[in-house]
């Protein structure tokens, strides 16, 4: 066979030979924005390119990415190491500065209690990113295991699960936090990160279940089950790199959500408690100051809504580059 | 003429570049005549008929060039407004997904009604009346009843006749049917095939068919034209075609059918595949995968050579495929 | 029907789906009727063609027999040996045997695993099948037996076509070395010109590998072309079965006789000659299937007889005397004889009393 060259695509070789007989123009066009690279990304010299490698090259490309991109980098950076910007202590307060306005080495000034609202901007960064990517972890974790498992057994597993999803729905999130995170006294972020997975996993799970039963109509998860494949390899191999994409993009936008809402859930007094050291603690004290020093609210709030903003344009551009209607 | 389409170029804008769908394509009918247009999936023969009715997305979809006279009147260069007028009363098309291009949530009769509700200002009770006649044409049983049924109500045959119905309601002078009856079981295929062919010659309109399959063409078309990679590559009376091919694409696809009298092992195939959009060969489209390419075939882009006064073909060595095999 | 020895023997084959109705006591309220007592055998090296118009039942069949679906009621039985009612090893064994060719080469396969990874896996799920170090080797060869260049090994499979995907679909099937392969319509997704290259494929396959095929597809056509014997499905049962030329030539069945005539055949010379039976109606819902014959209601020769009793897959008693192409299995009461001896498949001269 090898000297029967017909079947031997000439240069580019990724046809448009889309289903035949399905020939609706709709389909055309779509097959038209489907057809894999062009003569360059599939010549003979052409390299193998998976979907993931695929939405990485639209990544790269697109500005929105980038510019959240290096805003999160950015953010993380400081998260990990605040002194690499700040070196002074966000807790060494001078009570007599308090709510003075910006000076040499104290760009940001200061606020009610004396603290340097620089300081404290940069190394609140470190409890809103750990809150936040915390959270996101343990939620995705959670949620795509539980909706994932649900979709693939359905049945018995789906009916338990959805009512559970049906019920934690059901929760004020607000009002839960209140409730649940007044009786807390410690002052780590870990009480807050439970209660956001608590609360926050019946969003992914059901995004889970979804694609999970999506994937699983097709026929290559057939394929595989009439050669004799286990369930977990079918999980695994064929499920779950196909059901993934969705939970990334639910997850990145969630983050930032989270970022709120840490900040919230602060303000009011049942998030993170003094001494440690937050956006939404320091909102909080900054805002009866409102009228006369309106600098102590403006940094933390902006650093904020700066980074909330940040994941959910990033979520977005992951969103845009895994569609799978343009794949 | 009817409808003719002069030097249509279509094209679309992907991610990878731009897709060059339609290049050129030119095609008429008249009243009382079947063309069926014949093609491979990207050929693009939907994108010229989504570009006559008007209803291309545009973008990606871009109109780069060329005309469509109806009625003598070239569409391309009307407004919207007035192109809406003619489509439904002047042309109307038929799709191959009955069940999607259904409203679900409404009545059958509802939609049937609408046309002459919108079109020509009825009543409602009249516009009802009007449909159960439409779909008594149609031979829908018990239309009475079954007029106020939902889409989902109805099987697959019976919504494509609902389909029918709907393009007919206003009598327009031309149809596009776009692979009517592809999803449809054989013998249902060949009802609703028949329908078709029954109210054409009734109402004197001009239908173009679009499709893939060389019997369904063999049995109505009273014109074929063979579409490839956005071209016309061969056009011509049924009779003559099948008789006697004068492109070697046209050839190689009658060819590759099965039939009785040939049950051998092998078919005969079309080496390789159909070309990309986006890398059309130079020369002749087709010359990578024809047996009778040659030299000039991979230069020079063949126009369509008059075969004879009815008949075209764009090959360069249409005298060698129409007498005798490659 | 004496042919080569039988590889797979069905009987009694039966798949009803429950209707159920209620949320937490559910109750059943009927049955989708798939698959309704369907009785076949093939040999070995043989290919066996069934072709039904959508909602036969063919592609219930074909789940059955590759054991995706477990059958209501029947036998599948596989070199003597009962299949739907193993588990574990024993079944997988018998899945080395029996592998399957799917109808839509886009969600067939994995689109996140490249080509090399497809065509190994059967190899990574039956160990035993090859030593580990020479399955790259073996996943070469097979691109290269079905006609893919195995440089392509470590590509992904949106980077092919519709055809090139179902030759790597065909690929996969082969890995294991079967001996029977199950094609759910396997071409009818592709395009016109393209389908030609696969069905040559599939039977130089069958010749190299001594492969058994039952071949599954609504395209008349083309399932004579590949097909040795051909069993003609309606409504979740075979009504008539016979050698290619015996379905094609002569067919004894009011159902086969309508199918054939309605192919469009592709030579408008015989347009004004030819004559077809255009049945009236609709298939009925396969959750109410009339009593007796099941086609009576669309059967223009029906008469008391057919509500009355079920026919049975069998010689009809008109043609039991002499032997000849019109002696086949035909599930009708009224069976007679059409010789249809044209060119092109799919043409029949009307009943001689159409109803």
């Amino acid at each position: 066979m090898p000297e029967q060259p017909p079947y031997q695509p000439e240069g580019a070789m990724a046809g448009t030979g889309m289903g035949g007989t399905m020939d609706l123009a709709a389909s055309e066009a779509t097959t038209l924005e489907k057809t894999p690279g062009g003569p360059e990304g599939t010549g003979p010299e052409g390299k193998p390119r998976s979907l993931w490698s695929d939405a990485w090259h639209d990544l790269r490309r697109n500005p929105v990415f980038i510019a959240s991109g290096l805003v999160i980098l950015f953010l993380v950076t400081i998260a990990i190491r605040p002194s690499l910007i700040a070196p002074g202590n966000p807790l060494t307060c001078d009570l007599s500065k308090a709510l003075d306005g910006s000076q040499s080495g104290h760009p940001f000034g200061y606020d009610g209690q004396g603290c340097d609202v620089y300081t404290r901007t940069v190394h609140g960064a470190r409890a809103s990113v750990t809150v936040g990517v915390c959270a996101t972890l343990g939620v995705a974790l959670l949620g795509s295991v539980l909706g994932g498992l649900a979709g693939f057994f359905g049945r018995g597993w789906d009916a338990i699960l959805s009512r559970a999803t049906d019920i934690f729905f059901a929760i004020p999130v607000l009002l839960g936090g209140l409730v649940l995170l007044s009786v807390v006294t410690s002052t780590t972020v870990w009480p807050v990160v439970g209660f956001m997975v608590l609360l926050g996993w019946p969003q992914i799970s059901r995004i889970a279940r979804g694609s999970v039963i999506t994937a699983k109509q097709n026929d290559y998860v057939l394929a595989a089950r009439a050669l004799g494949a286990s369930n977990s390899r079918i999980l695994l191999r064929h499920i779950a790199p196909n059901a993934v994409a969705p939970v990334i993009v639910v997850a990145t936008i969630a983050l930032g959500t989270y970022i709120a809402l840490e900040a919230t859930l602060s303000y009011l007094g049942v998030g993170l408690k003094p001494p440690s050291v937050s956006w939404g603690i320091d909102i909080s004290a900054a805002s009866p100051y409102i009228r006369n020093a309106p600098h102590a609210l403006l940094w933390p709030s902006g650093a904020l809504a700066i980074t909330v903003l940040a994941f959910i344009m990033l979520g977005d551009a992951v969103r845009d580059a895994l569609d799978p209607k343009l794949r | 003429m009817l409808l003719e389409v002069r030097d249509l170029h279509v094209e679309f804008r992907t991610r990878d570049g731009i897709a060059k769908a339609v290049n050129g394509v030119s095609y008429g009918v008249d009243a009382g005549e079947t063309l069926a247009v014949l093609g491979e999936s990207g050929c693009g023969k939907s994108v010229t008929a989504q570009a006559v009715m008007g209803i291309l997305d545009t973008p990606p979809g871009r109109i780069t060039g060329g005309e469509v006279l109806f009625q003598g009147r070239d569409l391309l260069r009307l407004r919207e407004e007035e192109r809406r007028r003619i489509r439904g009363a002047g042309m109307a098309m038929i799709f191959q997904d009955a069940l999607s291009a259904l409203n679900p949530v409404l009545t059958v009769g509802d939609q049937l009604g609408e046309m002459f509700v919108v079109h020509r200002g009825m009543s409602r009770k009249d516009a009802r009346v009007r449909a159960v006649e439409l779909m008594e044409r149609v031979r829908i049983p018990g239309a009475a009843q079954r007029v106020r049924d939902y889409p989902h109500q109805f099987s697959g045959g019976m919504r494509q006749r609902i389909m029918i119905a709907m393009a007919l309601a206003l009598e327009p002078a031309l149809i596009i049917a776009d692979e009517p009856t592809t999803a449809l079981d054989v013998t249902v295929q060949a009802q609703v095939m028949d329908l078709l062919a029954e109210l054409q010659s009734e109402y004197h309109m001009g239908l173009v068919l679009i499709t893939h399959d060389l019997g369904v063409v063999a049995d109505v078309a009273d014109r074929i034209a063979v579409m490839y990679a956005g071209r016309i590559v061969e056009s011509a009376p049924v009779h003559d075609i099948y008789k006697a091919p004068a492109h070697p694409y046209t050839r190689g696809l009658l060819d590759s059918i099965p039939r009785l009298d040939r049950k051998g092992r092998q078919l005969y195939a079309i080496k390789g595949l159909p070309p990309n959009l986006m890398a059309i060969p130079p020369g002749c489209a087709f010359h990578p995968r024809c047996p009778l390419a040659r030299d000039v075939c991979r230069t020079d882009v063949p126009p369509l050579y008059e075969v004879s006064a009815e008949r075209a073909s764009a090959c360069h060595f249409w005298r060698e495929c129409l007498h005798g095999r490659s | 029907m004496a042919g080569p020895e039988p590889i797979l023997e069905v009987s009694g084959l039966v798949k009803h789906y429950p209707l159920t109705r209620g949320i937490l006591f559910k109750k059943q309220i009927g049955a989708v009727r798939a698959v309704d007592g369907v009785d076949f055998t093939l040999g070995r090296g043989e290919t066996l063609g069934i072709v039904g118009e959508s909602g036969c039942g063919k592609s219930t069949i074909a789940r059955m027999l590759v054991s995706l679906e477990r059958p209501t009621a029947g036998s599948i039985r596989y070199r003597g040996q009962e299949i739907t009612k193993l588990s574990g090893r024993a079944l997988k064994e018998v899945r080395r045997n029996i592998q399957m060719v799917f109808q839509d080469p886009y969600t067939s396969l994995n689109p996140r695993m490249t080509v090399g990874d497809i065509i190994g896996e059967p190899y990574e799920i039956h160990p035993e099948a090859a030593p580990k170090g020479d399955r790259r080797r073996r996943v070469r060869e097979l691109l290269d037996v079905v006609g893919l260049n195995p440089e392509y090994i470590n590509r992904y499979p949106h980077q092919f076509s519709g055809g090139q995907r179902q030759r790597i679909g065909i690929a996969r099937g082969l890995a294991l070395r079967p001996e029977i392969i199950v094609a759910d319509e396997p071409v009818s997704a592709l395009d016109v010109s393209v389908q030609a290259q696969v069905v040559n494929l599939l039977a130089g396959l069958q010749d190299e590998f001594g492969l058994a095929y039952v071949f599954i597809a609504h395209d008349l056509s083309i399932v004579r072309h590949i097909s040795d014997r051909v069993g003609v499905m309606y409504l979740g049962r075979i009504v008539e079965m016979g050698s290619d030329a015996e379905i094609y030539e002569h067919p004894t069945h009011p159902y086969t006789q309508a199918l054939l005539s309605a192919v469009p055949v592709p030579d408008p010379s015989a347009r004004e000659q030819r004559e077809r039976i255009i049945l009236s109606g609709d298939v009925p819902s396969p959750t109410n299937i009339p009593s007796g014959c099941r086609f009576r209601t669309r059967c223009w020769k029906a008469r008391e007889r057919c509500a009355r009793e079920v026919p049975l897959l069998a010689v009809p008693e008109v043609f039991r005397p002499a032997a000849g192409p019109a002696s086949h299995d035909s599930a009708c009461h009224f069976a007679e004889n059409l010789s249809t001896t044209r060119s092109a498949p799919g043409r029949a001269v009307p009943p001689e009393e159409p109803a």
